[in-house]
């Protein structure tokens, strides 16, 4: 650092006159008393202020979408050490959940039938009822197992099932009390309780043969 | 390995395991809430009748289980599972003729028994059952029923089927001689019922198979 001329340094201890200083001096003179006056100023914004307006501002979109994209290539595509902490309990719970999701059938509402198995269609017309089910030897008579479904209101109720190849006797449940045989079914047998009533009949065939 | 693995593994196991010690059940346990109470009793008796007898009693559980749901009257749903019982003994009786000097094979007796129900008389039964003594013949009796229920003579329709099992129609398939028969009959022109038979036995092996409902 050069040392300050002695007549600089009274002038700004003001022993001296600034304008007895020469020329090149008072231009120093005038400099340095605009800097000490702005050091001695508050500044107009303080620094955290500043800083917290840069972080509201967001991040500078600086990088280009193909410069993005090959970052993110390079990123995925390192090796990386990756440690993975397991309790076998629910690892095999998520591999059951795992095998139930991929092996149900999604395409369709019921399952696949086994080897012993066939699918049931069931279908009966019977314009203005709330409820049709389908009771039977295949459900233990029990109400409420499988009921039909009539989606446009067209009184045309019909649904399916996966029942045990072989015959079932059944009979249609409509509005909960009123039990009907299947007027499609084509076979019918007497039930048997000396009121002349008939179960309708029906024959699951096989999935394997069925058409 | 975990105790809770342990466990759970075990638990998996289990049902497996207990179900081989598990001891026969006759179905009796399904009727209590479900069976009137004034009918129960009878009702297990003849349950236990058929079991004593080695009746399958499956088909009487049912009965029981069907009245029940339809709330037939007591009295009414003891005769319904009573008559039931007769069946199934009329059904072994005629097993035991058709397939003389063994044990009636699984599942004879209750489809037998169903037949009978369905109207098939015990001779043509029988001749069906003799044809194919070790085959389930509960396709065989279906198919026979189907026929007779739509007019055709009982003994041409077991002849029709008989020929079906000779030229190697098994199982469901004797069903779609049936349909076949039945489809003769009403088609447009009028067959008489022989003719109708005579046509699908020209035809066999190759009735053809029912869109979808059988």
């Amino acid at each position: 650092m050069s040392p300050l001329d002695p007549r600089l340094q009274e002038a700004l201890d003001g022993e001296r006159d600034p304008g007895d200083l020469p020329l090149d001096l008072r231009d120093a003179y005038t400099r340095l008393t605009v800097a000490t006056q702005l050091l001695e100023a508050p500044p107009p914004v303080s620094v955290a202020s500043r800083v917290m307006a840069e972080i509201r501002r967001g991040p500078p979109p600086v990088l280009n979408e193909g410069l993005a994209r090959r970052l993110l290539h390079w990123w995925l595509g390192r090796p990386r050490a990756v440690t993975v902490r397991l309790r076998p309990v629910w690892t095999l719970a998520l591999a059951a959940g795992l095998a139930t999701v991929l092996l149900l059938p999604w395409s369709s509402g019921i399952p696949t039938p086994g080897v012993a198995q066939g699918i049931a269609n069931f279908v009966g017309h019977f314009p203005g009822a709330r409820s049709v089910e389908v009771v039977g030897s295949f459900n233990d008579w029990s109400r409420g197992v499988l009921h039909l479904n009539d989606d446009d209101g067209d009184g045309i109720w019909h649904g399916e099932a996966v029942l045990p190849a072989g015959p079932h006797e059944y009979m249609f449940v409509v509005d909960g009390e009123r039990w009907v045989p299947d007027p499609l079914a084509g076979r019918y047998v007497d039930d048997g309780f000396g009121a002349g009533q008939q179960n309708s009949l029906l024959i699951v065939r096989p999935a394997s043969a069925q058409p | 390995m975990s105790w809770k693995l342990v466990l759970a593994l075990a638990l998996i196991a289990r049902p497996a395991h207990l179900g081989a010690q598990t001891p026969p059940s006759n179905g009796t346990t399904r009727l209590p809430g479900r069976v009137p109470a004034a009918a129960l009793p009878a009702i297990d008796s003849l349950i236990a009748a058929a079991a004593a007898e080695s009746l399958p009693t499956e088909p009487l559980v049912q009965k029981a289980l069907e009245g029940s749901a339809k709330n037939i009257p007591a009295d009414r749903l003891v005769n319904g599972v009573r008559r039931g019982l007769l069946q199934l003994r009329q059904a072994r009786a005629i097993v035991s003729h058709a397939v003389p000097g063994q044990a009636p094979p699984e599942g004879h007796v209750a489809a037998v028994a169903a037949a009978l129900a369905r109207g098939l008389s015990g001779p043509i039964v029988e001749r069906l059952i003799t044809v194919a003594p070790n085959e389930p013949p509960g396709p065989a009796l279906h198919a026979a029923a189907d026929l007779v229920a739509h007019r055709f003579d009982p003994d041409s329709a077991a002849d029709l089927l008989v020929e079906a099992h000779n030229k190697g129609l098994r199982g469901v398939r004797l069903l779609d001689v049936a349909v076949a028969a039945d489809h003769e009959l009403q088609r447009p022109g009028g067959r008489t019922p022989s003719e109708a038979l005579a046509h699908v036995r020209a035809m066999l092996p190759n009735v053809p198979t029912p869109a979808r409902r059988p």
